[in-house]
């Protein structure tokens, strides 16, 4: 959903010309042979999604090759490889556990903690960061994570949600399902995709007549503990809402076509027009405000044709 | 006999009341005044059990029982004292400790009568068969123990056996000419049989001129017997005659609710809360009342639809269209025209549904039908696959329209069996299913007479034995129309409706006996279901070998072994059936087309998991299959109606197929349930409308949809269309 005005430039601008997305899927150990077959399917998916980016460059360590050394190792090449104009998504899948002091990611061999994960991550010099932890407990992961700059998102609110989760197998979906692009402008964002993911595992809770037993909290300030409903107007998920994750083929052709920048620009400017406008909604006469968006709306997607020619 | 004397020779039957036996007596002439100053005096006395007794006798339980806990640890070994202390938490709606207390006297005294008896109570209150063993040992102990002569004809009266009720109680009045609540028995089973008893009111207020129990009593059994109006009439004499009768406000607030008079039922639960009547189904239904902001209410001429806020606005159109559709059948089928609305309301949280089914067993039962009001289990209220609730609501309509053909009189086994037995005329797909457990009930010669049958809904005497009855009851109904027609069962109904008892109903309708009713009955059942008996053991042996197959990825043993074993049984349509397996397996080995039949097998016995039924859904569209594919997401919605999906997918289908109405309800549905993806919603409307010519609507949407979305192509495609 498009929130505010100043998001919707950013998107052009965070999209620099030559700058890759990186990703890292870790899935940890199952422990059970129902949970190593889940955890490795859904990070084979994410890993099948991520390939066909034309931009990204996806590295995967699943069961027994996700040890404390084969992750310090991968994310020690990747902190030297990646660029301050790139981006970075780290996506942790299994379970996780929380002693009431600190998280831990659990993996074959010594598990990593919370505090691990921070100073590994500390190396990646790219200013746009994403870590997803969709691992039971994850929520205790969110305090050695968070940094400006760096979107945390987390399956469960506290380390005290010590369940098995779901939420991973909806991020997952929302990497995939066309439904997860809100606005439908081919841009997946991270607060889309959040958004998708935590709606879908909130209905999963109800339609099974079960307790929910995992609340997933986004945190991109830097400094917060996390909401369930971030809001880029209120001032959470302002982040989460420029990361792009993955955009559609035809709109990656389209900004690398110098010819169709400026009609991209064009693209942006009225929808900045049309988020002002939504803006002031609530003081404006019904008839004139609905006036104002369809002609708008028909500018733009007359915009769109051309694009599309 | 000099007034010491009568006293004493009162207080008899109220020995096991120790110190307090006299007070008693005098309650139970009601003297109320001088029973209160013989109450207020014990609870001065030395001895703590005559304290207790004193405050239970005033009603200050929590001193009573304070010092009932005193007076059992001054004499841990006396279980005369451990049963009134018992018997005072049970009168206080602690059954579980209550028959604690009973078992620890019954571990000093093995046949001590009043454990015994209090055994009975507490069994009788949770409705278990053991309780009518239970009340007999307790006269074998005491053959002049009234009150379990007294809870055998209730109980009796309770499995619908009025004879049986009536020659108990008359034995209890043997016993003790006294005898209250044997007269409120037989009062009972006047009204029940629509008589006015006279005589044993007379009798029994000649006694205690404010005995508001025999009422209360009476009313009880009208509620067992579905008659909620007759009971509420009842229940108000009972506390015209005694205003201090609080459980007794209780009840009659708790069946206004069920019959949908929430307000008065507010006004009497209260009162009876503000007066210290605090049990379970007090709060419950108080806090159920409360929760009417949450509600919203749907009317017109013909129903009243009551639904939760969050799920009105998609459920209304099904529930609606279902619920007409019944009604219509069953008004034409049963000859029957109401004159008002039917009340339907869907719960989503099914504790709310089961506080107006408290007092009542089966707890476990998805919907109830209060004359002309339907409260039911939300299809919200279970996982989704577990319940049909179309199904479900069709047998709660079939209830309201064959009892008011009779006047609410017609014994529990053929209402429930027509019930039954026209969901699977609706649907064949609906309608109770032959599980194992059935199937083992018949094989181990476990189902009732028919003139016992009520007792196996009422007093179950093996787990399972609820579920078992239905079945019984539906097949026989169903044996019933086919032997002598559908016009012998509406025969049937009106002769239970002119009061007759299930024998003298069954000898003057099919002209049988009742016996040779179930032996034929019998034998055709036995008949109809002997390759599932026969090839039972065999059926899960190959389960378990099929299981095994499937798990390790045999799925070419899977699929050569699997019809002959999904035939031995095919009405088990249960997780992990053979449909499902087989399904798996064409599918592992890419035959879609197999699965696809397969899948199409499993709907038609009436299998509900909705990731089945999406999954033929989806092989149904992919095969071009439209008519199909948009029967099994009509299945698929009907077990899971809260699911964007199916919605989303039927809209769409339905658009192709220029169905354009059907689609534009999905549409709007979907939209109702607040999606994920809103724009794709409104945009998916706004092709509907302009599909169907409502321009209007259409911009609407496509405006909706594109505020939300404003790269959205497809919708920015039809806003330019729309406005050319």
């Amino acid at each position: 959903m498009r929130t505010l005005v100043r998001l919707g430039a950013a998107l052009l601008a965070a999209w620099p010309m030559g700058a890759a997305t990186y990703w890292v899927l870790l899935a940890g150990l199952g422990g059970e042979p129902e949970y190593e077959q889940r955890f490795a399917a859904w990070v084979r998916e994410a890993e099948k999604i991520g390939r066909a980016s034309a931009d990204a460059h996806v590295s995967v360590l699943s069961g027994r090759e996700a040890t404390a050394v084969a992750i310090r190792s991968l994310l020690g090449e990747l902190s030297r490889r990646i660029r301050p104009e790139d981006s970075f998504v780290l996506l942790l899948v299994g379970h996780g556990s929380f002693d009431g002091q600190q998280y831990k990611f659990n993996i074959p061999g010594p598990d990593l903690s919370g505090d691990d994960l921070a100073a590994l991550l500390a190396a990646i010099t790219a200013t746009r960061q994403l870590v997803v932890n969709t691992t039971s407990a994850s929520g205790a992961s969110l305090e050695p994570l968070r940094k400006p700059g760096r979107i945390v998102i987390t399956a469960t609110k506290s380390g005290m949600e010590k369940n098995a989760t779901v939420f991973a197998r909806y991020w997952i979906e929302a990497l995939r399902d066309a439904a997860a692009d809100a606005d439908k402008n081919d841009a997946l964002t991270a607060l889309e995709a959040f958004r998708y993911a935590s709606q879908k595992t909130a209905r999963f809770y109800e339609s099974q007549k079960r307790l929910a037993t995992e609340h997933p909290l986004l945190e991109d300030t830097g400094q917060g503990a996390g909401v369930r409903s971030p809001d880029p107007a209120g001032g959470s998920g302002r982040l989460a809402a420029a990361f792009v994750l993955l955009r559609s083929a035809q709109a990656q052709a389209a900004a690398r076509d110098p010819a169709r920048r400026a009609l991209l620009a064009r693209k942006e400017a009225l929808e900045q027009e049309i988020d002002l406008l939504k803006y002031r909604k609530a003081a404006m006469d019904g008839a004139e405000y609905r006036k104002r968006l369809t002609a708008l709306l028909v500018e733009l997607a007359r915009v769109n044709e051309e694009l599309e020619k | 006999m000099t007034a010491a004397f009568l006293l004493l020779a009162l207080a008899r039957p109220f020995a096991e009341a120790g110190p307090a036996a006299g007070c008693l007596a005098l309650a139970h002439r009601g003297q109320n005044i001088q029973a209160e100053n013989c109450f207020a005096r014990l609870t001065s006395a030395k001895d703590a059990w005559a304290r207790a007794e004193g405050w239970w006798g005033l009603r200050r339980y929590r001193e009573a029982n304070e010092e009932f806990r005193r007076a059992v640890a001054e004499r841990p070994r006396d279980p005369d004292r451990k049963v009134r202390w018992g018997r005072l938490l049970l009168e206080r709606f602690n059954p579980a400790e209550a028959a604690e207390l009973f078992q620890e006297a019954l571990q000093i005294r093995a046949d001590h009568a009043g454990a015994l008896l209090g055994m009975a109570l507490v069994a009788a209150h949770g409705f278990e068969q053991r309780a009518v063993e239970l009340a007999r040992r307790a006269l074998e102990a005491d053959p002049g123990c009234i009150e379990a002569r007294v809870l055998l004809a209730r109980m009796a009266l309770e499995d619908g056996d009025a004879e049986r009720a009536r020659a108990e109680a008359v034995e209890a009045l043997g016993l003790w000419q006294e005898a209250l609540d044997a007269m409120a028995v037989l009062a009972a089973a006047d009204w029940i049989a629509d008589r006015e008893p006279s005589l044993w009111v007379e009798r029994a207020l000649r006694i205690h001129p404010r005995y508001g129990r025999l009422y209360s009593e009476g009313a009880r059994f009208l509620v067992l017997n579905r008659r909620y109006g007759d009971a509420v009439q009842l229940y108000r004499k009972a506390l015209e005659l005694d205003p201090s009768l609080s459980g007794v406000r209780s009840e009659l607030g708790i069946n206004l609710m069920r019959l949908g008079r929430d307000e008065e039922a507010r006004r009497e639960l209260e009162r009876a809360y503000d007066e210290g009547h605090r049990d379970a189904p007090t709060v419950n239904a108080l806090r159920l009342l409360d929760g009417a902001k949450h509600f919203v209410i749907r009317q017109d001429a013909h129903l009243v639809l009551k639904l939760h806020r969050k799920e009105a606005a998609v459920l209304e159109p099904y529930a609606r269209e279902e619920a007409m559709r019944a009604l219509a059948a069953f008004q034409s089928k049963y000859r029957v025209r109401l004159d008002g609305p039917v009340r339907i309301e869907l719960y989503p949280d099914h504790e709310d549904f089961a506080v107006r089914t408290l007092g009542m067993p089966g707890l476990g039962a998805l919907g109830v039908t209060f004359e002309r009001a339907v409260a039911m289990d939300s299809p919200s209220a279970r996982k989704p696959g577990s319940f049909h609730w179309v199904s479900t609501l069709w047998h709660e309509l079939n209830h309201v329209i064959v009892l008011a053909r009779v006047n609410n009189r017609a014994p529990r086994w053929f209402v429930e069996g027509l019930a039954v037995w026209e969901e699977s005329q609706a649907s064949p797909e609906w309608g109770e299913r032959l599980t194992p457990e059935i199937l083992v009930a018949v094989r181990e010669r476990k189902l009732l007479p028919v003139a016992a049958l009520d007792r196996g809904f009422v007093r179950p005497s093996y787990p399972g034995q609820v579920a078992v009855s239905y079945y019984q009851a539906g097949k026989l109904c169903e044996f019933m129309a086919r032997e002598w027609g559908f016009q012998t069962l509406l025969r049937m109904l009106d002769a239970f409706g002119a009061r007759q008892q299930t024998p003298q109903a069954i000898r003057q309708t099919l002209g049988l006996a009742p016996e040779e009713l179930d032996a034929r009955f019998l034998s055709w059942l036995e008949q109809s279901l002997r390759a599932r008996l026969d090839g039972f053991a065999a059926w899960r042996e190959g389960m378990k070998r099929l299981t095994e197959a499937a798990r390790a990825g045999r799925h070419l043993e899977v699929v050569r072994e699997g019809p002959a074993v999904r035939d031995l049984y095919p009405e088990y349509v249960e997780a992990g059936s053979a449909y499902e397996l087989l399904a798996t397996a064409h599918l592992a080995l890419g035959d879609k087309a197999a699965a696809r039949g397969e899948l199409e097998r499993y709907a038609r016995a009436g299998g509900r998991d909705p990731s089945l039924l999406r999954q033929l859904a989806l092989l149904e569209q992919e095969a071009g299959r439209a008519a199909e594919a948009i029967g099994a997401l009509r299945r698929w919605l009907y077990v899971d109606p809260l699911n964007e999906e199916v919605h989303r997918r039927l809209g769409e289908l339905l658009l192709e197929q220029g169905q354009v109405e059907e689609a534009i309800r999905e549409f709007r549905v979907l939209l109702a349930l607040g999606p994920a993806d809103a724009a794709a919603a409104h945009y998916a409307l706004a092709r509907a409308c302009h599909a169907a010519g409502r321009i209007a609507e259409a911009k609407e949407h496509v405006l909706a949809a594109l505020e939300t979305a404003p790269g959205f192509r497809p919708a920015q495609k039809l806003l330019l269309e729309l406005n050319r």
